[in-house]
């Protein structure tokens, strides 16, 4: 298996219980799956912590909406302002996660989403394959990054816009000395850390657009 | 000053008098909080303080700037719980100058605080407790805690933290300068991604010191006396150092000039890690 059958099964080994036999194999000899799986379930258990007392704006279920139409994550119909939607879904959740509220559900979807977005400009990286050094592993500006942005109070939306172009380039900086040295232990530790600091950012402003 | 004068006066200080009671509303609710008790605070501009009680009673004082802008307080029964919320008034758009709502708040030792402000800044002082503390752009700063754990995350918000001990604190911040002055305690991380890091202080405790950054330039001021296990190491930027430190016979990565060091001091008692990718690292003696 490669990083690119691995990553089309991402979904159901970071939402679920884990992946097949294949799969676990996989993620034990690839560093750059192991440390993508890791920050993917990070964000998708902090997205859990984000359960909140009162429902957002309308707009925040539109913006999701608009997300999972252009990932192509849902096909027709519409979400309701409760977060319900009402055409199936190309995604099945599992069943055993019946007692999550209908916005757990969409802010975890919302954080595959940035995933996905992550996805694309994650390059499949095995380790024998490091002879030629890859471009820039994240844009300076993403789609979904974009959205945060939109979703924060003008105030404030010129310091997420900064700050997360300056993760981005942290996280594109590590990613460039992690394939440079695989073995470069403080490169590894600056590239968990650039995650974590873009994990805060959604975290931060999930939060915000929510109140 | 004759009466036409007077009048005038008059009236301007009664028409001053009430623009200020309309400008400035001041509340104060008391709530009982159990001792282990939790209190969160979202306030999006303004300030909120943070100081200690005298009894087991919490107290909320807030000003509020305009009146779109409302402050509701609520506490559970059982005083578990209480919640301090800041939002507008329905139908109603303040702008950030109307949403200030400044807080004066007051909670017993040990309670746990959460508090969440976009521009508002927000002061701890002289407490201990569990605090997590997230602000976007606001001023955070920690005054005096003591054998607490204390959470920062921070968009471009500066976080100065000053004589904290025995704490755990965990502190994030993309670009705001991350400052402390005598802290200590038995775990000490601090991350940014552009913001400038500074440590002025002994390191003891024998803790573990964590200080990792981008680009922001690291500081570290120690006085000779410190107790340290201290590396220091960055992928591109210049690393400097006066600080008297014995060479380690063992260490995680082979030191080099000018990109890393590492070296002990007397026991060696705090482990002290600094890093950057391409920020300038520098260590120097007191």
């Amino acid at each position: 298996m490669n990083c690119q059958e691995f990553q089309e099964t991402l979904p159901q080994i970071v939402l679920e219980s884990g992946g097949n036999a294949e799969e676990e194999a996989h993620l034990r000899s690839c560093p750059a799956c192991a440390i993508l799986v890791r920050d993917l379930r990070y964000i998708a258990d902090q997205a859990k912590l984000l359960l909140p007392m009162h429902d957002p704006s309308p707009r925040v279920w539109s913006n999701i909406e608009r997300s999972l139409r252009s990932e192509g994550l849902i096909r027709e119909g519409r979400m309701s302002l409760m977060g319900h939607i009402t055409s199936t879904p190309l995604m099945t959740f599992p069943s055993q996660s019946k007692s999550w509220t209908p916005l757990g559900w969409a802010i975890t979807l919302a954080a595959v989403i940035v995933s996905a977005v992550m996805l694309v400009n994650y390059p499949s990286v095995s380790p024998v394959s490091q002879g030629t050094l890859p471009g820039p592993a994240v844009s300076s500006f993403e789609g979904a990054d974009e959205q945060l942005v939109a979703q924060q109070p003008t105030a404030v939306r010129s310091a997420y816009e900064d700050s997360l172009k300056k993760v981005n380039t942290y996280i594109a900086e590590a990613k460039r000395a992690v394939d440079e040295d695989p073995s470069d232990q403080a490169a590894q530790q600056h590239l968990m850390g650039a995650y974590d600091q873009k994990a805060m950012l959604y975290e931060m402003g999930t939060v915000r657009s929510l109140q | 000053m004759n009466l036409p004068c007077k009048a005038a006066a008059v009236s301007a200080l009664v028409v001053l008098g009430a623009t200020f009671a309309l400008a400035a509303d001041t509340h104060k609710q008391t709530f009982n909080i159990a001792p282990s008790g939790t209190m969160n605070v979202i306030n999006s501009a303004g300030s909120v303080v943070l100081r200690p009680a005298t009894g087991r009673q919490a107290s909320v004082s807030y000003t509020a700037f305009s009146d779109k802008v409302e402050a509701d307080c609520s506490s559970t029964p059982d005083g578990r719980r209480v919640e301090v919320r800041t939002h507008a008034l329905a139908g109603q758009k303040p702008t950030p100058e109307e949403s200030r709502v400044d807080y004066e708040i007051a909670v017993p030792a040990g309670v746990s605080v959460n508090i969440s402000t976009s521009t508002a800044s927000i002061t701890i002082e002289n407490l201990s407790g569990d605090f997590s503390l997230s602000s976007d752009t606001g001023q955070i700063t920690v005054n005096g805690v003591s054998n607490s754990f204390v959470h920062v995350h921070s968009l471009t918000a500066p976080v100065t933290l000053n004589n904290l001990s025995g704490v755990h604190a965990e502190i994030m911040s993309t670009s705001g300068a991350v400052q402390m002055t005598s802290v200590t305690g038995p775990k000490v991380n601090v991350s940014t991604t552009g913001g400038d890091i500074s440590y002025t202080g002994n390191f003891s405790g024998g803790g573990t010191y964590s200080l990792i950054t981008h680009n922001g330039a690291i500081s570290v001021s120690l006085p000779e006396t410190s107790s340290v296990d201290l590396s220091a190491r960055s992928i591109s930027g210049s690393v400097e150092n006066d600080f008297p430190l014995r060479d380690k016979s063992h260490t995680t990565f082979i030191p080099t000039p000018g990109r890393s060091f590492a070296g002990t001091s007397h026991t060696g008692a705090s482990w002290v890690e600094l890093q950057s990718f391409s920020g300038r690292i520098r260590v120097k003696k007191q």
